[in-house]
């Protein structure tokens, strides 16, 4: 089995808190590996120091064999092209279109002189055209962002991850701002794309009905550690109360 | 057990006892008083020195006005006919106004340069402001250690000297015209507007910086895609209003030596020319409070037009 | 969606994104050449480059780098002085502002209408005459000294201070008002015990603001005679003591470096 991304012992927090103590796990290109795990536990943090919007104290992130962790910041942001994150509050540019939301996935792509003047070639226009078709969001190219649904919004994000290219996509928790039914919609259209494209998923997510619906693998985490990790079957009532055990007791 | 925070949407485990503990209430109104925390050792009437703080400061502070008021040796006797001594004041020396005066080509050609050092001042003064405020923001600077409490410390300095001391300095240094009002001003704009553009910068949210950062791009690309769509409507309001405050003050850099109508203030003045002076100075007001007027209405349209 | 349909709707994209580009470089293009118009008209035809030269620029700066320190004790008492100037002004216009923000406040204003605009006139006239030019009427009014700058700069104030406790009395919540006047609260308790009590915060926030912003003002006060470190300022700048200029700036820096620690901490303390 070929390994896309595998964290080793993976530490972050502040000087007085410890917030991840010490995760390992290892994610092939055609997993789905969901994070659940009670509020607090780490998940966020966990998604956000792969692509270090949240920087690790200590461990390794290896990405095809580079480590995310130790390399400089010139680097990173090489390395942050090949990763598309997703993300709760969907974070799109209010006032741009839904299409110039979906170019800026390319801006680590772009020359900086270009991207000021929003010059993108035109290839990047196709890939973005396309991608917005396979979403669905076709009749919405030219609206605004902040015109649109929640549900919309979200599949904007995920175009705008897939305009990178991305060996390795980030979600964090896609659906806590969506209602169910489009939440399922969400999950299920990253799930088919992710498999159409082979990119290995990450998502960190809230719902564990959810991640055992739609997801390959499972991690549970409290309190920073890993309490769980397994197949969606194997996660019975006694793994359950392992990892969110303050809670249910 | 530690009640859960209801947005926990996990369905974890339905049948698990809702084991929150109820407070029962109280039986009779007695037990209810025997719980509640004591009441103050002594409560007056008077709250007169209770909070310490806050009564001591408001002391300290007459005290201060008082000793102002001897130390500056403010004449308070004068005080009371002070009004109608103005009023006679204004009445005998200052009116009628001179219109006369002010009602040929050079004084016009003078509101225009008026015009034209505030309009210079505040585009350079803007577009100088803008990368500062980027360094001087706390949240986005892009060198943490050296290039943020530079470009604060800039945006201090260009505040704190007042429009004028600039325009004296670069009098000074320059000679008369409109070169060095323009530039004084320019300084000027670049404080006022800087602080404000860095606030606006603050308060921005950090959620489509962080999509911006993921996707690999630089500090600049960030600042363009992810910053300037949230600021600009605050900023360009903010635009309108430095170039009134700037308008305000370029009808008075003349008055120093740099270009404008303050000049003509300046030579009336040095006349004694009391009735010349009141037609200026009403000319002044008359000129600010229209460039007030387009302002506030050029910043409803545009908000309009641009939120 | 066909490639061909595909492929026509990129190529529509495209064009409609570089026109609109070209119509915005055009626009900048025409506002980069107003701006050069004017930097032309002040720059070169209203300078007279044949008396400037770098060199004299230069001699100029290093006349200004000849601070004389031996003035320094002699600006404490000017300094104190400015800032005292500044305090009372603030007071007196903090005290002449309640008037008019009584008048500007629309829920409160007492003539309806024509008492509103009247207040709302008041505040706009305040602020939109400079405070030098407060500073020239109040001399000729009472004569040279630091009289004219206190009170050219209590009524300057006036403006933003009123502007702030209007809009803080508009912004009233009615509740404890109509509690007030339920128990029998007759006008000037509803005002001392609701209106007061809510609105106290945001003024002495802008107070300590407006305070700051005066200390700035009263150090050029004395430009036009009314005293403190202004008026040193001016007799230095009289001489062409370049020097004594610089020394003296420092005092003013210093003076307002300190002003703003107090009011960062004033404000703290407030909150």
């Amino acid at each position: 089995m070929t390994i896309a991304l595998e964290v080793r012992n993976l530490r972050a927090g502040y000087a007085d808190r410890e917030i991840l103590k010490g995760v390992s796990f290892a994610v092939a290109p055609d997993d789905f590996f969901a994070i659940i795990g009670p509020s607090g536990a780490g998940k966020s943090t966990l998604i956000r120091c792969v692509n270090r919007l949240v920087e690790p104290s200590s461990g390794e992130i290896l990405l095809d064999g580079d480590d995310l962790v130790s390399i400089s910041q010139r680097k990173l942001r090489a390395a942050r092209r090949n990763i598309g994150m997703i993300f709760q509050e969907f974070n799109l540019i209010e006032r741009l279109s839904v299409l110039d939301n979906v170019l800026t996935g390319r801006l680590g792509h772009t020359g900086t002189l270009r991207s000021l003047f929003r010059v993108f070639k035109r290839d990047d226009i196709a890939r973005a055209l396309s991608l917005l078709d396979r979403v669905g969001l076709s009749d919405h190219v030219h609206k605004r962002a902040d015109r649109l649904s929640g549900g919309q919004r979200q599949r904007v994000g995920i175009a705008r991850a897939l305009m990178q290219n991305p060996r390795l996509l980030l979600v964090d928790e896609p659906t806590s701002s969506l209602d169910p039914k489009i939440a399922r919609e969400v999950m299920a259209l990253i799930r088919e794309i992710a498999r159409e494209l082979r990119i290995p998923v990450l998502c960190n997510i809230h719902d564990v009905k959810l991640a055992t619906d739609f997801c390959t693998h499972i991690i549970g985490l409290q309190d920073g550690v890993k309490k769980f990790e397994g197949k969606p079957a194997d996660l019975d009532e006694r793994a359950m109360h392992d990892i969110y055990a303050l809670e249910v007791l | 057990m530690r009640a859960k925070p209801s947005s926990d949407v996990g369905v974890i485990d339905a049948d698990a006892p809702a084991t929150v503990r109820v407070q029962h209430g109280h039986r009779t109104l007695k037990a209810a008083a025997a719980q509640r925390p004591s009441p103050p050792a002594e409560v007056r009437r008077y709250r007169f020195m209770q909070n310490l703080k806050r009564d001591g400061s408001i002391i300290a502070l007459l005290a201060i006005v008082a000793w102002s008021i001897d130390r500056l040796d403010i004449p308070l006797d004068r005080l009371p006919g002070l009004l109608g001594r103005m009023g006679a004041t204004l009445a005998n020396r200052y009116f009628p106004p001179d219109l006369a005066h002010i009602a040929h080509a050079d004084y016009l050609h003078s509101v225009f340069e008026t015009l034209q050092m505030s309009y210079l001042a505040t585009v350079l003064g803007i577009v100088l402001a803008i990368p500062l405020a980027w360094f001087a923001s706390a949240n986005m600077t892009p060198s943490r250690h050296v290039g943020y409490p530079l470009a604060r410390l800039a945006i201090m300095a260009c505040r704190s000297v007042h429009e004028m001391i600039w325009t004296i300095l670069l009098v000074s240094i320059l000679g008369f015209g409109m070169l060095p009002g323009a530039l004084a001003l320019t300084l000027f704009c670049i404080g006022f507007a800087g602080k404000l553009f860095a606030e606006a910068i603050e308060a921005i949210e950090i959620g489509p910086v962080e999509a911006i950062r993921a996707t690999g791009a630089n500090a600049l690309q960030t600042f363009v895609y992810a910053v300037l769509p949230q600021v600009r409507v605050a900023w360009t309001g903010t635009s309108i209003y430095t170039w009134d405050v700037v308008f305000r003050a370029a009808t008075v850099v003349g008055f120093f030596g740099a270009g404008g109508m303050g000049w003509y203030l300046r030579e009336s003045m040095q006349r004694i020319a009391s009735q010349e002076v009141a037609a200026i100075l009403l000319s002044i007001i008359a000129v600010v409070l229209a460039a007030e007027f387009v302002s506030a209405w050029v910043r409803t349209r545009i908000s309009r037009a641009i939120a | 969606m066909n490639a061909a349909t595909m492929n026509a709707r990129v190529d529509g994209i495209a064009r409609d994104r570089s026109r609109t580009r070209n119509a915005r470089t055009l626009t900048l293009l025409l506002g980069l050449a107003f701006v050069a118009a004017t930097v032309y008209a002040i720059v070169i035809k209203d300078t007279d480059w044949t008396r400037l030269s770098i060199g004299g620029i230069a001699t100029t700066l290093g006349r200004f780098a000849e601070f004389d320190v031996s003035m320094l004790p002699g600006l404490v008492d000017p300094t104190i002085d400015t800032a005292l100037m500044a305090t009372l002004a603030t007071f007196l216009g903090l005290f002449l502002a309640l008037p008019v923000a009584w008048l500007g406040a629309r829920n409160i204003t007492p003539l309806g209408r024509a008492s509103y605009v009247f207040g709302r006139g008041l505040m706009t006239l305040s602020r939109s005459v400079h405070e030098i030019i407060w500073g020239l009427i109040f001399v000729s009014a009472v004569g040279l000294g630091v009289l004219a700058g206190v009170l050219a700069m209590a009524v300057r104030s006036i403006g933003f201070i009123s502007k702030v406790i209007a809009e803080a009395i508009e912004d009233v919540q009615p509740g404890p008002l109509e509690a007030i006047r339920a128990v029998g609260g007759n006008k000037f308790q509803v005002l001392w015990y609701g209106i007061v009590p809510q609105v106290l915060p945001v003024v002495l926030g802008t107070v300590i603001f407006e305070w700051d912003i005066n200390i700035r003002r009263s150090t050029i006060m004395g430009l036009v005679g009314a005293g403190g470190l202004g008026l040193v300022l001016f007799r230095q700048m009289a001489r062409s003591n370049y020097g004594g200029v610089a020394t003296v700036l420092l005092a003013v820096l210093a003076l307002i470096i300190l002003g703003e620690v107090i009011s960062h901490y004033a404000r703290k303390a407030i909150i």
